[in-house]
C-alpha cells in the first residue's frame, strides 16, 4: 500500500469500515445483523463470541471472501468492493484463515510465493526463501521450508499461514484464532511480533476465545451475539467478567446446566485429584514403541507408559515433536516401527482403525478438516463416521436407519449445542467451533473405553470448552482412560492426573501436575531437562 | 413493520433463499443444456444451415410423438447404464473411464446365450448375469492394478477399452461369428429376448432393468452403510480411512458394481436392441455408448435420478438427430448431434456455471458505466 493511502486513513480515523453488514447464508442462516465495525490504523482489534456468533463471517466479508447481504464496507476514500482475496490483498487486506488455505503438496516456499506472484510471473523462489527467512526471525514463528505443507503438524501450517500472509505488506491483517494451536511461547512471540506491527500503523483483528489473550494484547475488543455487536469497547475500561457477560447474554449463569467460570481464563483445576491407588486396571499399555514420520525417521522413539482406567493421561509439548504420530500409531492409521501396544491386553499394532474401535476406542483427531469430518456430508452423516456399522444405525442388509440418526444427531446438537438448521446442514457450513462439537460430541457418545484425544477444545468458545472438560473428568470419574493431547498448556495441567512432557518423539518427564509449573514444563517442551524426573 | 412481520418476512426470504439452492444444480445442467444447443446453432448458421428448422427437426424427432418419444427412450437406455458406471466411480472418488470396453465385453457374453437353450424368462436372466458378470470381471483388471500396483485408473481403463474393443473384433468375427451371415454374431435366440414394449419401436423391457439399477445405486449409495462408505471415501479418502472404512474394499465394490452397470449396457443393446439382436462387426450400435454416458452422468450430476432425466434428452438427441439429418432440402448432418453434446459436456465442467451470469450482467454493467461515463465527458466536452 502506498504511503499516501495510509496516511489518508489515518486522518480519518479509520481504515476500514463495516457498516451496517448483514449476513444470510444460502440456507437462510442468519450470520450477522447490521453489524458495524471499524478498524483503525495502529490498533489491534479483538473479535469475541460464542462458537457460531459471526466472528469467522465478518472477517470473511472484511477480507472479500464473501459478499454481504446488505450493507457495505467502506474506506475512507469511499466504499469497497472485493469480489476476491486477491483484490482485498491488493488493498492491502490480509487473512489468516481459521481453517488454512495452503497446497499441501506445495512446500512453504512454495505456498507463500504462489500467493505473492501475479498469475503468469515465474515463481520466485530465492527471494520468497530470503524473505520468509527474515520474516521468521522477525516473528519469530518458524516452520521447515522444505517439507510439503500437507506434513507438516497443523500447528506448523498455521504459521505457515500467518507467514504468508505477513510476506504481503498488508496494513490490515485479519487473524482468525490463530493461538489455537500455538504453544505459549509461541503466542508470547506472535504477540510481540503483532504489537511491533501495530506501532507501525498497522491494523489488525485478532478472534480468539481465550479472555487472557484479549486482556494481554488488544486495545479495542468487539463483542458479537448471534450476529449482533453487542459490545465495542476499548479493552482497558471492560473487565474479563463483563467481556464474558456480553458474550453469552445473560449475567453468568447456568449453560447446559451448569454454572460455567467465565471469570478468568484459568481453567479450574479438577480436584480432587486422585491418588495412583484409586486408579483402575491399566487400559492401555505401549513398550518400547518407535513410530517413523512423514518428514523424520523415526518421529516417536521408544516410548513406554500405561494409561489406566479413571486417569486422564496428559501429553504436553510443542506440536510437531511425535505427539501426531504417536496418535496416528495407537489408532490404526499409521505403521509403527517396532514395540508393543495393546488396549485391555489386546495387540492393537497393525489393525486397522475399525478393528480398533471395537475395542472401545473414542478417537478425537487434531485435524478436524482432514480427519474429522467429510465436509460435503450432511450433519447425520458425520455424526454416525466410525459407527456407521453399529447395530443401532445400520439394520439388515447394512441400510441406514436414517429416523434413528437424524434423533441421535438431534440428540447431540442438543448435549453440545451444536448450532445448525438440522440434521441434514453440510458440516461445511458449521463454524468452526460447532465443527470441533459435532466430533467431540460424536466420538464421546460412542461412551468408550478409552479416549483418544488430540486438542479436544480446539476453537470452541469458554463455556464450551469447560462443557468438554468437563465431560472428560467425568468420563475419567467412571473408570474411562483419557489420553489428552493438547498443546494447551493449561488444559493439560489442568485435566491431567499425570502429565508427560513430550519432546523429539521422547517424554522429557512424566510427572503429577502439582509437581510441575508452567516454567519448568515450558523449559522440558524445549528438550531442556530438570532435575527430579518423575 | 412489527417484529411479527420482520420475522416472518425473514423466513420467507429464508425459503426463497433454500429453494434456490436447492435448485441449484438443475439449473446447472438446464443452463448447460441451452448452452450446449446454442453453440450448436451457431454453428450450424456458419455453415449455412437454418437453426431453427434444423432443432424443429431434431424435437420433432425426439418427443414429438409417441413413437418418437419411445425411440429416444431406448436410445437413453444403454446410456442410463453406462452413466451410473461413471457416476458410481465418480462418488467412490475415481474416473473410470472404462464402460465402453466393460459393455463390449458384456455385450460379447450376453450373446453368448445363443449357444444353448433355456426356457423363456430364466434364458434371458441367465444372458443377464452372463453380461453382467463379464463387465464386472473386465472391471476388476484396472482395480486390482490400483490396489496392487497404484497405477492410475484413467489410463489403466483407457488401456482395457483398447483391449476389449479388439478382444471383441476377434470373438465377432471368428469366435461368435454366424456362419451365414459373416457380418454379425449369432442372434440372440427369441426365449433370451427382452420383449418388446412399444411395438414398432425399438423399446423393449430393457428400460425396466435400466431404471431398476438407477433406483438400486441410488439406494445402495444413500441408504446403506456400505454406499456410505463409497460416498465417504470419495469426498474425503482421509476421514473415511479415520472413520473405520477400507478404502481399498471401496475401490474394488465401486468397480465392480459399474461394471454390472456396464455389462448390462452390453445387454440392452445384444438381447434388448431389435432387429438384429446379435453383434454387428465393427460394433457400431455399441460404439461410444460408454462416452456418451460420461456426458450423461456429468449432466445428470452423477445422481441416479439426475441421470435418468439427463438419458432421456441424450436419447432424445440422438433419436432426433437421425431424423435431422434427412429433414428439408438441406439437412443438418448427424454430426452435429454430436458438437451439441460436446458443447454441454464442456459446459458442465464451468465450475459455478450459474454464477457466469452474474457476473457476465456485472461486466456489461460496468461497460456501460464506462459508456456512460465517456458520453458524459463528451457532453461536457462539446
Ligand atoms: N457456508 C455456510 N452456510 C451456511 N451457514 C453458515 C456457513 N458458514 C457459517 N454459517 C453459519 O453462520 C453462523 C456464523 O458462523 P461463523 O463461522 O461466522 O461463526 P464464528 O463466530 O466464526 O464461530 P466459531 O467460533 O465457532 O468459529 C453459524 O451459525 C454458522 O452455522
Ligand atoms: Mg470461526
Amino acid at each position: 500500500m502506498s504511503e499516501s493511502s495510509s496516511r489518508s486513513a489515518e486522518e480519518n480515523g479509520y481504515f476500514l469500515r463495516a457498516e451496517g453488514i448483514t449476513k444470510i447464508y444460502s440456507d437462510g442462516t442468519v450470520a450477522l445483523r447490521e453489524a458495524t465495525v471499524e478498524l483503525r490504523p495502529g490498533e489491534i482489534l479483538g473479535l469475541l463470541g460464542e462458537n457460531g456468533a459471526g466472528k469467522t463471517t465478518l472477517t470473511k466479508i472484511l477480507s472479500g471472501l464473501l459478499p454481504p447481504t446488505k450493507g457495505h464496507v467502506v474506506s475512507p476514500r469511499g466504499p469497497v468492493r472485493f469480489s476476491s482475496p486477491r483484490e482485498a490483498l491488493d488493498f492491502g487486506i490480509g487473512m489468516v484463515h481459521q481453517h488454512f488455505a495452503l497446497v499441501g503438496t506445495f512446500t512453504a516456499v512454495e505456498n507463500v510465493a504462489l500467493s505473492q506472484e501475479r498469475p503468469l510471473a515465474p515463481l520466485q523462489l530465492a527471494q520468497t526463501r530470503a524473505k520468509i527467512e527474515e520474516l521468521m526471525e522477525e516473528s519469530g514463528l518458524r516452520v521447515p521450508l522444505d517439507v510439503p505443507v500437507e506434513k507438516l503438524a497443523v500447528g506448523e501450517q498455521q504459521r505457515v499461514e500467518i507467514l504468508k500472509v505477513l510476506s504481503r505488506d498488508v496494513d490490515l491483517l485479519i487473524l482468525d484464532e490463530p493461538t489455537s494451536v500455538l504453544t505459549p511461547l509461541e503466542v508470547d512471540e506472535l504477540f510481540r511480533f503483532l504489537r511491533r506491527l501495530r506501532d507501525e500503523g498497522k491494523a489488525i483483528v485478532l478472534i480468539t476465545h481465550k479472555l487472557k489473550e484479549v486482556g494481554s494484547i488488544t486495545d479495542r475488543v468487539v463483542v458479537l451475539r448471534k450476529g449482533e455487536v453487542v459490545g465495542d469497547v476499548r479493552t482497558s475500561a471492560v473487565t474479563t467478567e463483563e467481556l464474558a457477560q456480553l458474550m453469552v447474554g445473560k449475567a453468568l449463569e447456568t449453560r447446559a446446566g451448569r454454572a460455567v467460570e467465565l471469570s478468568t481464563d484459568e481453567i479450574p483445576a479438577h480436584a480432587p485429584q486422585r491418588h495412583r491407588e484409586e486408579r483402575g486396571p491399566g487400559v492401555l499399555h505401549v513398550e518400547n514403541l518407535s513410530v517413523a514420520g512423514d518428514t523424520k525417521p523415526v518421529a516417536v522413539h521408544d516410548l513406554t507408559f500405561d494409561v489406566y482406567g479413571g486417569e486422564i493421561f496428559g501429553i504436553a509439548g510443542v506440536e510437531g515433536n511425535g505427539q501426531t504420530e504417536l496418535v496416528e500409531a495407537l489408532t490404526g492409521l499409521r505403521p509403527a516401527l517396532k514395540g508393543i501396544a495393546t488396549i485391555n491386553g489386546r495387540n492393537i499394532l497393525g489393525l486397522d482403525p475399525r478393528q480398533i474401535y471395537k475395542l472401545g476406542v473414542a478417537h478425537i483427531p487434531e485435524d478436524r478438516w482432514v480427519l474429522g469430518l467429510v465436509l460435503p456430508f450432511t450433519l447425520a452423516e458425520n455424526a454416525i463416521l466410525g459407527v456407521h456399522r453399529w447395530d443401532e444405525f445400520r439394520g439388515p442388509l447394512s441400510i441406514l436407519r436414517w429416523r434413528k440418526i437424524n434423533a441421535h444427531v438431534r440428540s447431540l446438537m442438543e448435549r453440545f449445542e451444536i448450532q445448525a438448521t438440522g440434521p441434514s446442514a453440510p458440516a461445511k457450513s458449521l463454524s468452526g467451533g460447532n465443527q470441533q462439537k459435532l466430533i467431540v460430541g460424536r466420538e464421546l457418545a460412542k461412551d468408550p473405553a478409552i479416549v483418544i484425544a488430540s486438542q479436544p477444545t480446539r476453537g470452541l468458545d469458554v463455556g464450551a470448552a469447560q462443557y468438554i472438560r468437563d465431560i472428560l473428568v467425568e468420563m475419567r470419574d467412571r473408570g474411562r482412560a483419557i489420553l489428552l493431547v493438547s498443546a494447551d498448556l493449561d488444559e493439560v495441567l489442568a485435566l491431567s492426573d499425570r502429565v508427560a512432557v513430550m519432546y523429539e518423539g521422547k517424554f522429557m518427564a512424566v510427572a503429577r501436575p502439582e509437581e510441575l509449573d508452567r516454567e519448568k514444563v515450558g523449559l522440558l517442551m524445549g528438550g531442556v531437562s530438570v532435575g527430579g524426573k518423575a | 413493520m412489527t417484529a411479527h412481520e420482520a420475522r416472518s418476512g425473514g423466513r420467507l426470504l429464508r425459503g426463497a433463499h433454500r429453494t434456490l439452492t436447492g435448485l441449484h444444480p438443475v439449473l446447472e445442467s438446464v443452463l448447460a443444456a441451452v448452452l450446449g444447443l446454442l453453440v450448436g446453432a451457431l454453428l450450424m448458421y456458419i455453415w449455412g444451415y437454418d437453426p431453427w428448422r434444423a432443432y424443429w427437426a431434431l424435437f420433432r424427432g425426439a418427443y414429438g410423438g409417441s413413437y418418437e418419444i419411445a425411440s429416444s427412450i431406448a436410445r437413453g437406455v444403454p446410456l442410463i447404464f453406462t452413466a451410473l458406471t461413471f457416476s458410481i466411480c465418480v462418488r467412490a472418488g475415481m474416473f473410470n473411464i472404462g464402460a465402453e470396453g466393460q459393455m463390449y465385453v458384456g455385450a460379447a457374453a450376453a450373446v453368448c446365450v445363443a449357444y444353448f437353450k433355456l426356457p423363456p424368462g430364466l434364458h434371458l436372466l441367465v444372458g443377464i448375469a452372463f453380461a453382467a458378470i463379464a463387465g464386472a470381471i473386465w472391471s476388476l483388471g484396472p482395480a486390482l492394478l490400483k490396489l496392487t500396483r497404484g497405477v492410475n485408473e484413467v489410463i489403466s481403463t483407457i488401456m482395457f477399452n483398447w483391449i476389449s474393443r479388439f478382444l471383441v473384433f476377434y470373438l465377432v468375427a471368428y469366435v461368435l461369428v454366424d456362419a451365414r451371415q459373416g457380418q454379425r454374431t449369432v442372434q440372440v435366440p427369441v426365449s433370451a429376448r427382452f420383449p418388446i414394449l412399444v411395438r414398432g419401436t425399438d423399446l423393449s423391457y430393457s428400460v425396466f432393468l435400466a431404471v431398476a439399477f438407477a433406483l438400486f445405486v441410488y439406494f445402495l449409495l444413500w441408504h446403506t452403510a456400505t454406499g456410505y462408505e463409497v460416498r465417504a471415501a470419495g469426498l474425503n479418502p482421509t476421514a473415511a480411512r479415520y472413520g473405520g472404512i477400507s478404502i481399498n474394499r471401496t475401490i474394488l465394490l465401486s468397480f465392480a458394481l459399474g461394471g454390472v452397470g456396464a455389462g448390462l449396457a452390453g445387454a440392452a443393446t445384444t438381447m434388448g436392441l431389435p432387429p438384429t439382436y446379435a453383434i454387428i462387426s465393427g460394433l457400431p450400435e455399441l460404439m461410444n455408448l460408454g462416452f456418451d454416458g460420461m456426458a450423461v452422468a456429468m449432466m445428470g450430476r452423477n445422481h441416479p435420478i439426475g441421470i435418468l432425466v439427463a438419458a432421456l434428452f441424450f436419447g432424445g438427441l440422438n433419436a432426433g438427430g437421425r431424423v435431422m439429418q434427412f429433414y428439408g432440402s438441406n439437412p443438418v448432418p448427424l454430426e452435429m448431434v454430436r458438437v451439441v453434446m460436446g458443447a454441454i459436456v464442456i459446459a458442465m465442467a464451468i465450475p459455478e456455471l450459474v454464477r457466469v451470469f452474474p457476473a457476465i450482467a456485472r461486466s456489461v454493467r460496468r461497460l456501460g458505466g464506462v459508456f456512460r461515463r465517456d458520453r458524459a465527458t463528451e457532453r461536457e466536452g462539446a
